[in-house]
């Protein structure tokens, strides 16, 4: 029996941290590309959890995305980050036509004392690639959004977190009359992120 | 909805929670407004929202508070200071950026000023008032050759010397169709009574006089040594100077006068128009078997404008009689109508204009407008620039000066008016407008994809 190579199987505080952010920036590029917010041209395919990922050639959105998730990851690192949510608006009106919330789950223990949980990689990926494949089938079910559309990233973390310079406190920028989807949920043990 | 505090993990509710407690509103994992002209039922069922107030207050209960009682503050990522994101989509920037070089293609910044004046008035007594003749050419050597009734005059530009080249005795025949050989060392003139003579300028003497025709020739074209008449008697002949027995090849094709004769201007078309509304296309190789390459038959009147473009070979703009009064724009390649514009009155000549991309048409009888008129359009967007002309009565003829910056009108008016309307020439424009036009007359529909 061929020994299998058992590696990266305890998930520290940090690598969680990382795949959360580095998800989230996937999570983000897909629903770009899914929503039609960008053209599909502007997106390269790349292989990423074991499956086809669309990422924005756009140099501004690339570095926009690159540095948000640097601070999230910091945020997540440190335990204070609540929930990502991108709101995507209507250029024209500026009214908030979709709202996709990833809630994130923080085990405090693991934040104060270090310890760390045990989950193997291949789980994790097979949990994001579920979500991942739920934001691709979304838009079977969404309408189209016709209209040219901008997107924004609202964070909800603690309020003892200093405000970073390339952010400023927003409104929640809710829906009036909101119809809901949820879609699944992965966790690393540490961080469960529920979208 | 186990909201247990103390909870060393904190969960915010999931699926397996218990439902038949209202979830506060910070559990809403999607949202999305729809117009309220799509109805959709909400997908899903397990969170139900008892009304819309309770959701609203506890909006505002919980704003500052999560489900556990975490306070919690909202930022939104505004771009790191250097990015530079783009708030439109990246097609609709590609179309305007396109758009917006094919609008400068188009347009010339600044606009040249068209004259509204014209240069110069000649007196043109007698001149017959007889659509279908061609009783103007230009030479290369700036001398204008114009039939006035039965004399023939050469009027030097240069130096606006006038001369009688010669004159028909006896009242009953006059030229109808002066045309200059590209070297201007020959003018062809063609008669009423079928006579088409070639005469030597320099000293003023007939060469030769050439045989075939039975009826008047209308119209006559230069290609080279080919000297290409057509006539009342329907048909069109080609003459090789050069040789003793000139008569090259003969084409019964058209049903009634031929009118319009232009070659390309490499000379390896010949587009033929005729009295009874259609335009033929032949292949310089192929006349001696009456083949025509194409035979197109969208005008509803005599086609007697006919011109070449310049800048794009193949390109033939063709214009219609009274009953037409349309403008074609041509692919004699595939001799397919690209262009049409209805200019509602008679044409009765096309001039393109080598320094800029545009054409001229001029008019005469109308219904409605454009009567008498020299008309300006844009290609290959064929808006109209502007219009000219003083004429008192219609316009027979148009012709070109060999520079390309003035146009003659000829008018029943018997007058003969010259407009600097091709002018300024561009620097440089021969080779780069060739290029741009290659690229805008690809037959791209879209220039985008």
């Amino acid at each position: 029996m061929a020994s299998r190579t058992v590696a990266k199987d305890i998930i520290t505080l940090r690598g969680s941290a990382a795949i959360v952010s580095e998800f989230f920036g996937y999570a983000a590029n897909s629903i770009l590309y899914n929503r039609g917010v960008y053209p599909e041209e502007s997106f390269a395919k790349v292989k990423k959890y074991g499956l086809p990922m669309l990422l924005t050639q756009d140099e501004g959105v690339k570095s926009f995305i690159t540095n948000l998730t640097a601070q999230l990851s910091e945020w997540l690192e440190a335990g204070k980050l609540q929930r990502v949510v991108m709101v995507i608006m209507s250029k024209a009106t500026k009214a908030v036509l979709e709202r996709w919330n990833f809630s994130i789950e923080t085990d405090s223990d693991v934040v104060e004392k270090g310890v760390s949980r045990e989950k193997s990689d291949r789980e994790i990926m097979r949990e994001i690639q579920a979500i991942m494949r739920q934001i691709a089938s979304s838009i079977t079910y969404l309408p189209c959004l016709d209209e040219p559309c901008v997107f924004d990233v609202l964070a909800y973390t603690d309020t003892d977190v200093p405000v970073p310079f390339t952010w400023i406190e927003s409104d929640p920028k809710l829906i009036a009359n909101p119809q809901m989807v949820k879609l699944h949920s992965f966790d690393t043990k540490k961080e469960t992120q529920a979208i | 909805m186990k909201a247990q505090r103390g909870d060393s993990l904190n969960r915010i509710g999931t699926l397996q929670d218990d439902s038949t407690t209202v979830p506060p509103i910070t559990d809403f994992r999607y949202h999305s407004s729809f117009s309220s002209s799509i109805k959709k039922q909400p997908v899903s069922a397990f969170f139900f929202i008892p009304c819309v107030q309770a959701y609203r207050q506890k909006l505002i209960e919980n704003l500052s508070l999560d489900s556990q009682g975490r306070p919690f503050k909202i930022m939104v990522f505004r771009g790191s200071p250097k990015s530079s994101r783009k708030s439109i989509r990246f097609v609709d920037e590609l179309r305007q950026e396109v758009a917006a070089i094919f609008e400068k293609d188009c347009k010339q910044t600044p606009y040249r000023c068209i004259p509204k004046g014209e240069k110069r008035v000649l007196d043109a007594p007698r001149l017959r008032n007889d659509y279908y003749s061609n009783i103007m050419s230009w030479g290369m050597n700036n001398i204008l050759a114009v039939a006035l009734g039965p004399e023939l005059y050469l009027w030097n530009s240069e130096d606006q010397a006038v001369h009688k080249l010669l004159q028909v005795r006896g009242g009953n025949d006059w030229p109808t169709s002066v045309t200059w050989s590209e070297d201007a060392r020959t003018l062809a003139i063609g008669y009423m009574c079928s006579n088409l003579q070639l005469w030597d300028v320099e000293s003023s003497k007939l060469i030769r006089s050439l045989q075939g025709h039975s009826g008047r020739i209308a119209s006559t074209a230069w290609n080279g040594h080919i000297l290409t008449s057509g006539s009342r008697d329907k048909s069109i002949i080609n003459h090789d100077v050069r040789a003793a027995n000139s008569l090259a090849s003969c084409i019964k094709r058209h049903a009634d006068e031929v009118c319009g004769l232009k070659w390309s201007t490499e000379g390896n078309r010949l587009a033929s128009g005729g009295n009874e509304n259609l335009l033929y296309i032949w292949e310089a190789s192929k006349m001696s078997s009456s083949k025509f390459l194409h035979r197109l038959s969208d005008h509803c009147a005599a086609v007697k404008a006919l011109a070449w473009c310049p800048y794009q070979n193949n390109v033939l703009a063709s214009g219609g009689g009274l009953s037409d009064g349309c403008i074609k724009i041509w692919n004699t390649e595939k001799g397919i109508c690209i262009n049409n514009i209805e200019t509602k009155a008679q044409i009765c000549g096309l001039e393109w204009n080598r320094h800029h991309k545009e054409i001229l048409s001029g008019h005469g009888y109308s219904i409605r407008e454009n009567q008498n008129k020299l008309c300006l359009w844009r290609y290959p967007s064929m808006t109209k620039v502007g219009e000219l002309g003083n004429h008192k009565s219609r316009i027979i003829n148009l012709c070109q000066s060999p520079d390309g910056i003035t146009v003659i009108s000829a008018g029943a008016d018997e007058t003969l008016r010259f407009w600097d309307v091709f002018g300024p020439p561009t620097a440089g424009a021969g080779n780069s407008m060739v290029s741009d036009l290659q690229g805008l007359l690809s037959f791209r529909t879209s220039l985008l994809r």
